[in-house]
């Protein structure tokens, strides 16, 4: 195998698609200021098996998680998507860890209100 | 119905931790094949990268199964705990919800980084998103079996 063909075939899968890494990074962000600001695109209300774009308190509890699922996907796809791809093949791996690790973090910080 | 989802939910969930704990402890640094042939070496010296699709779909799937199960403890669980005044057991669960959604949120990179051929300038990253799938597993695995028999399990 030449030098040449053998760098070829060592080119990573992540670094052919380096928005994918951007995804999961801004995931986590997204997920937790949408939760941090209790926003969501929309609400589930499980007594009345419907979902509301607003608060309608008369209908019983919330769930908010499928909102901010979903908003985390729409928004961190959008912004993957159009990142350059100059810019995003610069962001090393590491990131796609760290970020995350330190989203987990701040989950962690952030709901030891449960716990006093 | 939804006692046979919760079945299912969580016989999917014992798959997954035996995946990625093999993958987890894999991945940990040092020779997995020399020495004797002890059971946590036999448990290690798996082939990491074999493991990475099951876990993507074992992954996907259990939270699917979590999310259609979740209006179910909205009501009933989740109610019954803030009646009993019992807010860690909530706050556990607000976690496992956040660690499953950040989970979802990693899978791609996750599986394109476990996708061949392997980057040897990625084998840190690789290792540590390892890890964090495998704690999020792992927390969420003990908090829904916590609270699926938390009646039993507090006086």
């Amino acid at each position: 195998m030449t030098p040449s063909t053998s760098s070829v075939s060592s080119v990573s899968s992540s670094t052919r698609h380096p928005s994918v890494q951007i995804f999961s990074i801004l995931f986590g962000i997204v997920y937790l200021t949408c939760f941090y600001m209790d926003w969501a695109p929309f609400r589930y209300y499980p007594d009345a098996s419907a979902f509301y774009l607003s608060v309608h308190r008369e209908a019983g509890p919330a769930i908010l998680w499928y909102g901010w699922v979903t908003a985390a996907t729409v928004v961190s796809a959008a912004i993957a998507f159009a990142v350059p791809r100059r810019l995003a093949e610069r962001l090393g791996p590491a990131w796609a860890w760290i970020v995350p690790v330190v989203t987990v973090i701040g989950i962690l910080i952030y709901e030891k209100r449960w716990f006093v | 119905m939804i006692v046979v989802l919760l079945i299912v939910h969580g016989l999917l969930a014992v798959a997954l931790v035996g995946a990625i704990t093999h993958q987890a402890l894999s991945v940990v640094p040092g020779t997995a094949t020399a020495g004797p042939r002890s059971f946590v070496r036999r448990f290690r010296s798996v082939n990491p990268a074999a493991y990475a699709n099951a876990i993507v779909v074992l992954f996907s799937i259990t939270a699917i199964g979590g999310a259609l199960l979740y209006p179910q403890y909205r009501l009933d669980v989740r109610t019954a705990l803030e009646d009993m005044q019992m807010r860690a057991a909530n706050g556990v669960f607000e976690i496992k919800e956040h660690l499953a959604a950040i989970g979802l949120g990693l899978l791609p990179t996750y599986w394109l980084f476990w996708r061949a051929p392997l980057a040897p300038e990625q084998a840190s990253a690789r290792r540590y998103l390892t890890w964090l799938l495998a704690f999020i597993v792992w927390w969420n695995f003990l908090v829904g079996h916590v609270l699926n028999n938390i009646k039993g399990l507090l006086p």
